[in-house]
This record gives structure tokens, C-alpha cells and sequence, in this order.
């Protein structure tokens, strides 16, 4: 495909509308026609009622986040001109649910002439005999507007609603089919959408994470919902029956980190998630991790805080946290992945390392990348993940030593049920049998020890790297999910053939990768920290670790995504 | 292989809790008891809480897990969920379990997790010098509470009982053979099994001494109590004036957690493991 081909298409509706199937739908149709999509939802923390969005943004060449300026708006209610006006350009065709409702278009004209009406809810009520599929009437009116391959939609409706039962596939494809003859009559499609290969999946971030975390080998997952990283519980819950994998819906978080260091303890490679608020509760025992150097994987999806703070909502403010959560000195990886593709990648990496080095090793990543949906390429289906430092057999004179002060630093570990192998799992200090200790000599060496595990750490741990044109009059400096927004904006530089911007991505923030950060650093002209909070907590990790000095900053922190545009228009006002 | 005998479960180093402590006994009748069992070396794991009777863990020479205080329980729930071959014996205080890590031990007992818990109950945080704990007295004046204790002691029978535990025992640390009898018997039970055994703590309670008990224990067993029925179970566990020893309750029909997960119907989860994996499955429903 020589041009780009894009296409923006929104919905908003109250929750219980199906406002979210459906959107995931429209991304997944748009993936089998070979395109990149980014499917991004809103919704507030209630179960009825209340104001949802979903919204795709496909593209031929690059989707990596949600855009403003929509082709289509799709509203079950008049709310939905209010509240995205200014998405709204006089070429986006709003297509109004009339059931909601007569409309005086007039008041309307000023956002854009293109208002049509259909009444999903009568029209499918009339074909099906319910308002259920409503939902997929609007998918129908979508598809004629958008100029899909029916084929394709009609094999996605039968593949998201299979094992529902043939009478509800047979009412959605009704529903669909009236929804589609209804637009027809009203005017002409917007647009013709390409077919090409389709060699992608499409996934949210905690799904890549929990996707990554079977093709790692993962057995144990525990955890004690809280949003945004309740979905990565579900996903995995519903593997159990596909992998030898337990799934434990805990008491409390933590009660659900001592579960997984338990399993992890017991030979099994494990993992925990939760949001702030419940990671809050598992700080003593990250601490204990670390000291008696039990393999974990964390989820941290931060959500706005602080507090119970906006629960469905966006933030990049759990850093500092997360670096320093734990008593006493600690080691800990702390990965920030950016596209869905690096989730699945450095959650890999992260149960590697947490293996081999003993170590709690953090996915710290938030509400936007997890719960949107992203295309990537699909992996890779068979992995190979052999055990790390974790011995064979032990010597028959009991003469093992679980704390053995090597030279890297890392002890080989035995498990339960291994002869010979006994040991004690200590969260106190400890010898090297893993008996407690008050000594001086015992206790600086094992302190020692567990320190120098960070010398080799260093050197597995992913770089940071520049996005975009090598040279450009402002860098971006940004970590987890925010590079999603700001390779949209490149790539859009790129389309005009503009290039005042490109970004140095982060996705480790600790062990802090001091080297390869300043010489990116010393590349840019002008830096320029975009993070998602208030405080500016990285970019005081950065003037922590190295001498590098930003420009300028922008932050965000009312709950909301970065959206290109916003940087555009940032880079457009403070250019010289 | 190996049994625990005598002569391996000995660790090299010396006990260092207080003379006269009840501790001391609760460690000899466990390693008694898990001679006596048979129980396979590799396969038998203990899990520590915080406190003076935590400090046990360098007394035993075994598989053993030193954990935080309040949460040797779920780590242990953990470690049986991962291999549901080992024998799995949780050591904890008062403070510990019935305190810091209560809300664990409600969800353990309804789960019917198929471990042993032995807890410590000597009425006080004695390594932490003596405030008083969840099962000490009204009215008691401690370090923490000197004008007296305003709460009202927690039923640790009576609530592992309303929780659904299948097996609830209380011991005394002072009643050596009796001891040994009963964590035998919670240990070879399938599900959970928590043995409350009152231990003497010369230091720091002082006035619940073996003369003070000495008036009050009575053994269930001789009384003819029933240990299938619940309810008589329950009503034994209100008594506060006498102290009753001996097994509460017993379901006889116990289907520990772990039985009911199909994915551990042919091998526990760590013998399942594999360095190879194929995500098709897992995958399918993003394509
Ligand atoms: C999270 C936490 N809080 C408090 C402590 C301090 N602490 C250590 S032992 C203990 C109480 C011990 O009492 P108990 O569990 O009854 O055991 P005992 O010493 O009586 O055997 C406390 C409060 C701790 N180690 N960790
Ligand atoms: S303080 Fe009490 S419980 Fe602790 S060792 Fe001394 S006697 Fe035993």
C-alpha cells in the first residue's frame, strides 16, 4: 500500500450498551483486513448507566494509540455531541441512535452537517424480537460506512459470540444485516477498506503480559482484583484449562503475594498483580523477596491516584513507589514496557531474570496500554525456557548451601521434595545453609552477595532507544506506555515529511541504565520529559542517576491519555 | 528414601528460648511426631510465622520457610497448591496467626487447604516483650495495656469451627505424649488441621502458669465428647472456666483444596513442569 490508508471511528454510549464488545469488534474487524489498530475505552467505575467510549484507530502504517479528528461518531445518545465536540470535524459523520429521541440537527450544525439517524434499538427489536443485539446493528450501519469485507465481519460476530448458542449468532447476523440495509438508504459509504494480509494479533496489554507470562512457563498467579489489572486475572483464570497453571483468587494482596512466594518457593515459576492500592499491601513482602531471594513477577497497572483516586482511569505515578517499595536495601528489576508487543517481550524477560537471579522484577505499566487493544505481529508459538541456577541434584553429605556466597553473587537454588537438598528459606538474615544470623561476618556477606547480583543484572536489562529520525529539534524523553502516543506523532511528522521530533524510549527504569540513557541524551538538542503525572517522578529518577538536564516538561495527570494532537500543537507553540 | 529421624531433624544449633518455656516441648513432640509419622526427609516443609515460637526454624534441620509475621500461612498454602505431595506444618504464635495473619486463616479454613497449623498460644507478643495478643484476657495489664485489656479474648476453636475447619485440636505444651498424639493426628489428616496449643510462657505470663492450668484441663476424649458432631464441638470450644484438651472436631469426610482442582488430578503442578511451551491455545482468541 503506496498511501495511507486510516480510518477513526468512535462510539459512546452508557455502560450495559455493549459499547465495549462492540469496539473491540470493530478493531479485530480491522486487524483481518491487515491493518494495524488501536482500540482505546473510557468508561467511568459503575456497572449501568454513565458515559462509555470506544474508539479504533486503524491505519496501514502506523496505529498506536487513540486520534481525535473522527470519520465516524456512532452515539446512543445526545450526550455524546456534547461530550466529544471537539473530535467532532465538519467531514465526521455522526450516526445518532434516534430511538434516544428526536433531534433538532440544527443545534448540531455548527460541529458538522453529516448527522444520519437510525434506530438501532426499534430496528433490531423488530428483526430479533430484543433490543440485545443493538449492539451489532451499529456494527452493520459501521461496515457499510467503512466499506468493510462483510465475509470478515461476519466470521468475527460468529467467532466472539461462538459457544453463546446458534439462536443469538443467528440474531446478531439479523441485527447486522438490518443495521448495514438501514445505512445503505442513507448515503454513500465514506470509504473503501483495504485488504492485505493479515499476519497480526490483536490483544490489550494485560493480555500480552498474561500471553507472555503461559509462553514463559508460568504455573502460579495470584492475585485480589483491582482495575486495571483485574483483566490480566481473567485471562489467565480462563488458561487453567488449556496449561498446567494454577490460578488463585486470594483473600487479600497480601495474601496473594505470599501465595505466590510459596509456589515460587516450591519450584513453580509465579506471579502477582494488583494496582497501586493493592501493591501498597504487598510492600513488606517485596522486601522479603529480595532478602531471601524467592523468583517473582509483579504487575503493577496504575490506575490515577492517589487513594482509591479515579479507579478507571490513566496515570503514571506509581514510579517512585514501585522503585523504592520494600524495607531496607533491595534489589529489584522494574521493566516499563511501551507498545503491547514490548508487555509480551520484557514479560518474557522478566520471569527470566526473576529466575535466574532470585529476584522480584516489576512490569510496571498502566490503565491506558493494558486495558487498550494494540495489533502486533504474532509471536513466536513455541518457547523454550529452561530452569535458572535452580540445581539437579545435592550432594549426599548435606553439605549444600542455598546462600552460598559465589562470585555473581547467585546461589544455585534447591526445591522442596529434593533430596539432599535441604534448606531454609530465610527472611531473616541468614548463613548460607539459610540459618538466622546476627553476626557481622555472615550478615555483611550475604549482603554483599545479594548486591552484586545487580552487577549482571545490568547487562540483561533492555535499553533504552530513540524512535523516529536520528536527528531532530526536540526529543521526546518518555517510559512505558507514553511512546505509544509519541511514535503516532512521529510517524505523522514523518507523513509531512517533517522532522523536528523523535524520543528516546525507557523501557527499564531500574537498574537505571545510566550509559546508554546519557548517550542518547547527549544526541538530542533539546529534551523534553512527557510522563503521566504531576511530580515529574521520572525525570527525577534521571537527575537522579545521571547528569542529564531536560528543557522542558509535560505532564499529564487528570486521568486521560497524551494524545498526539496535544503534542502536536505543544511542539508547534514552543518551537522558536 | 530417607525418613526424618531422631538424629536428621536436629539442627546444629541450640534452642535459645527462656527456661521453663512451653516452646521447648512443642518442638520436641513435633520432631516426635514426624519420626513417628515416617515422613519422607525431601518431602516435609515447614513454614515459620514471626515470634518467639517462629525462632524454631533454626531448630529444625529440614525443608523450612522462614517467612513475615501473619503470612507463613498463605505462603504455605502457596507451596501445597505447587506441590501437593509435600507434608506442609506451619509454626506460628497467637500474635502471628490469630493477629497479623487472621484473615488468612479464616480463608484457609474454609479453603481446606491440607496443612497443619501448630500454633503457639501463650496469650502474649512475647518476643516482642509481652503486650498482650489476640487471646489474652480482659483485664489484663500489660506493657501495651496498663491499665488492663478493654477487648475480650478471640475463640481461635470456636472460629476455625463457624470457618469450616475439618480438623481442631487443642493441645498443651506441658502435656508431652498428648501433644505428640494430636499432631500426629492433624498431620495425617486431609485438609485442614489447626492444633491450638496452650504453651507456657514463664517470662511474660507469668500467672497462667502449669499450677493454673493444672485446675482446668480436662481431655475431651475421656469425657466421651463426640468429634463428629459440630455442634457439640462448638459448644465445648464456648467453655471458659474449664479447658478442654483434645480433638474438637473432625469431618471424617475432608476433601482438602487442592482435590478439587482437576488440573493436579495426575501430577502435582511442579512435576507438570515443562521447558517447552506452545502458546496455540492461549493465543487463539487474538487472532
Ligand atoms: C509486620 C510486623 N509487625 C510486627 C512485628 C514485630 N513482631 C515480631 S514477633 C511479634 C509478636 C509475636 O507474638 P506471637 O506471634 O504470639 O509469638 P510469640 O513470640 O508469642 O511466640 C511482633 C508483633 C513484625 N516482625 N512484623
Ligand atoms: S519469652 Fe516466653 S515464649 Fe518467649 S522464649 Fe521466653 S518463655 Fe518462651
Amino acid at each position: 500500500m503506496k498511501t495511507t490508508f486510516t480510518l477513526n471511528w468512535k462510539i459512546a454510549g452508557q455502560a450495559g450498551e455493549g459499547v465495549m464488545v462492540i469496539s473491540k469488534m470493530m478493531a479485530k474487524i480491522c486487524k483481518r483486513h491487515g491493518l494495524q489498530a488501536f482500540n482505546y475505552l473510557e468508561y467511568p467505575s459503575l456497572i449501568k448507566g454513565g458515559h462509555q467510549t470506544g474508539q479504533v484507530f486503524a491505519s496501514s502504517k502506523q496505529a498506536s494509540c487513540q486520534k481525535k479528528d473522527l470519520d465516524i461518531l456512532v452515539t446512543f445518545n445526545k450526550n455524546g455531541f456534547k461530550e466529544h465536540q471537539d473530535e467532532i470535524t465538519s467531514k465526521t459523520l455522526i450516526i445518532y441512535n434516534s430511538d434516544a429521541g428526536p433531534l433538532d440537527k440544527k443545534e448540531y450544525s455548527h460541529l458538522t452537517k453529516n448527522i444520519v439517524e437510525i434506530p438501532f434499538r426499534s430496528l433490531t427489536k423488530e428483526k430479533t424480537g430484543s433490543f440485545n443485539a443493538a449492539n451489532i446493528a451499529v456494527l452493520g450501519a459501521s461496515a457499510y460506512f467503512l466499506g468493510f469485507n462483510l465475509k470478515i465481519v461476519r466470521k468475527i460476530i460468529r467467532d466472539e459470540f461462538a459457544g453463546k448458542g446458534e439462536k443469538i449468532i443467528k440474531d446478531d447476523l439479523l441485527a447486522f444485516k438490518a443495521g448495514f440495509a438501514f445505512a445503505k438508504k442513507l448515503g454513500q459509504p465514506l470509504k473503501q477498506t483495504p485488504q492485505v494480509e493479515d499476519d497480526q494479533i490483536l490483544l490489550t496489554g494485560n493480555e500480552a503480559v498474561g500471553l507472555a507470562a503461559i509462553a514463559a512457563g508460568v504455573q502460579f498467579y495470584s492475585a485480589y482484583p483491582m482495575t486495571p489489572a483485574t483483566a490480566l486475572l481473567h485471562y489467565l483464570a480462563s488458561q487453567q484449562e488449556n496449561y498446567p497453571l494454577i490460578v488463585k483468587h486470594s483473600e487479600d494482596e497480601i495474601g496473594a503475594i505470599n501465595h505466590a512466594l510459596g509456589a515460587s518457593f516450591a519450584g513453580v515459576r509465579a506471579m502477582t498483580g494488583s494496582s497501586g492500592g493493592g501493591f501498597a499491601l504487598m510492600a513488606e513482602s517485596v522486601s522479603f523477596a529480595s532478602m531471601a531471594e524467592i523468583p517473582l513477577v509483579i504487575l503493577e497497572a496504575q490506575r490515577k491516584g492517589p487513594a482509591t483516586g479515579l479507579p478507571t482511569w490513566t496515570e503514571q505515578a506509581d514510579l517512585s513507589f514501585v522503585l523504592t517499595a520494600g524495607h531496607g536495601d533491595l534489589q529489584r528489576v522494574v521493566f516499563t514496557p511501551g507498545t503491547v508487543a514490548e508487555h509480551f517481550e520484557l514479560t518474557i524477560k522478566a520471569f527470566y531474570l526473576a529466575e535466574k537471579y532470585q529476584i522480584p522484577v516489576f512490569i510496571l505499566s498502566d490503565k491506558f496500554i493494558l486495558e487498550s487493544h494494540q495489533t502486533m505481529t504474532q509471536p513466536e508459538l513455541k518457547h523454550n525456557h529452561p530452569r535458572q541456577n535452580m540445581i539437579k541434584s545435592a550432594p549426599k553429605d548435606s553439605s549444600f548451601r542455598r546462600y552460598k556466597a559465589t562470585k555473581t553473587g547467585v546461589s544455585p537454588r534447591s526445591i522442596p521434595g529434593q533430596k539432599y537438598g535441604l534448606q531454609l528459606t530465610n527472611s531473616y538474615e541468614h548463613d548460607e545453609f539459610g540459618f538466622g544470623t546476627e553476626e557481622i561476618t555472615p550478615t555483611i556477606a550475604q549482603v554483599d552477595k545479594r548486591t552484586r547480583k545487580m552487577d549482571s543484572i545490568a547487562k540483561e536489562i533492555a535499553q533504552p532507544y530513540l524512535v523516529g529520525p536520528k536527528e531532530a529539534e526536540t526529543t521526546f524523553v518518555c517510559w512505558g506506555s507514553t511512546i505509544n502516543v509519541v511514535s503516532q506523532l512521529i510517524h505523522q511528522q514523518s507523513l509531512s515529511k517533517k522532522k523536528t521530533v523523535n524520543a528516546i524510549h525507557l523501557p527499564t527504569m531500574w537498574p537505571f541504565p545510566k550509559k546508554e540513557f546519557t548517550r542518547l541524551a547527549k544526541l538530542a538538542k533539546k529534551l523534553v520529559m512527557v510522563e503521566g503525572n504531576q511530580s515529574g517522578q521520572g525525570e527525577r529518577l534521571i537527575s537522579q542517576e545521571t547528569e542529564v538536564v531536560f528543557t522542558d516538561r509535560i505532564h499529564r495527570y487528570d486521568g486521560r491519555p497524551f494524545y498526539a494532537e496535544d503534542l502536536q500543537s505543544w511542539l508547534e507553540k514552543n518551537s522558536k | 528414601m530417607s525418613c526424618i529421624t531422631n538424629k536428621s531433624i536436629k539442627s546444629p544449633i541450640t534452642p535459645t528460648w527462656c527456661p521453663g518455656c512451653g516452646d521447648f516441648m512443642i518442638l520436641n513432640a513435633l520432631q516426635k511426631a514426624l519420626v513417628e509419622l515416617e515422613l519422607e526427609e525431601a518431602n516435609t516443609v515447614i513454614f515459620y510465622g514471626i515470634g518467639c515460637s517462629g525462632n524454631m526454624a533454626d531448630f529444625n534441620r529440614a525443608y523450612g520457610f522462614h517467612g513475615l509475621h501473619g503470612r507463613a500461612l498463605p505462603s504455605a498454602i502457596g507451596a501445597k497448591l505447587a506441590n501437593h505431595k509435600l507434608k506442609i506444618i506451619i509454626i506460628a504464635g497467637d500474635g502471628d496467626f490469630y493477629g497479623e495473619g487472621l484473615n488468612h486463616f479464616i480463608s484457609l479454613a474454609r479453603g481446606n487447604h491440607d496443612v497443619t497449623a501448630i500454633i503457639h498460644n501463650n496469650s502474649r507478643y512475647s518476643l516482642t516483650t509481652g503486650q498482650s495478643s489476640p487471646t489474652t484476657k480482659k483485664g489484663t495489664k500489660t506493657k501495651s495495656t496498663p491499665t488492663g485489656l478493654v477487648e475480650k479474648p478471640f475463640n481461635p476453636i470456636a472460629s476455625a469451627l463457624v470457618a469450616e475447619a475439618s480438623f481442631v485440636a487443642r493441645g498443651y505444651s506441658t502435656k508431652f505424649l498428648e501433644l505428640i498424639q494430636l499432631i500426629k493426628a492433624g498431620v495425617s489428616h486431609p485438609g485442614f488441621s489447626l492444633v491450638d496449643v496452650i504453651q507456657l510462657c514463664p517470662t511474660f505470663n507469668k500467672k497462667e502458669n502449669h499450677p493454673f492450668f493444672a485446675e482446668r484441663i480436662y481431655d475431651l476424649a475421656a469425657e466421651k465428647h463426640d468429634a463428629s458432631n459440630k455442634m457439640a464441638a462448638i459448644t465445648k470450644a464456648q467453655e471458659t472456666e474449664k479447658v478442654p484438651l483434645g480433638i474438637f472436631y473432625q469431618d471424617k469426610e475432608s476433601m482438602p483444596y487442592h482435590a478439587h482442582l482437576s488440573q493436579l488430578e495426575k501430577k502435582s503442578l511442579v512435576d507438570q513442569w515443562s521447558a517447552k511451551t506452545n502458546i496455540k491455545k492461549a493465543i487463539r482468541k487474538f487472532r
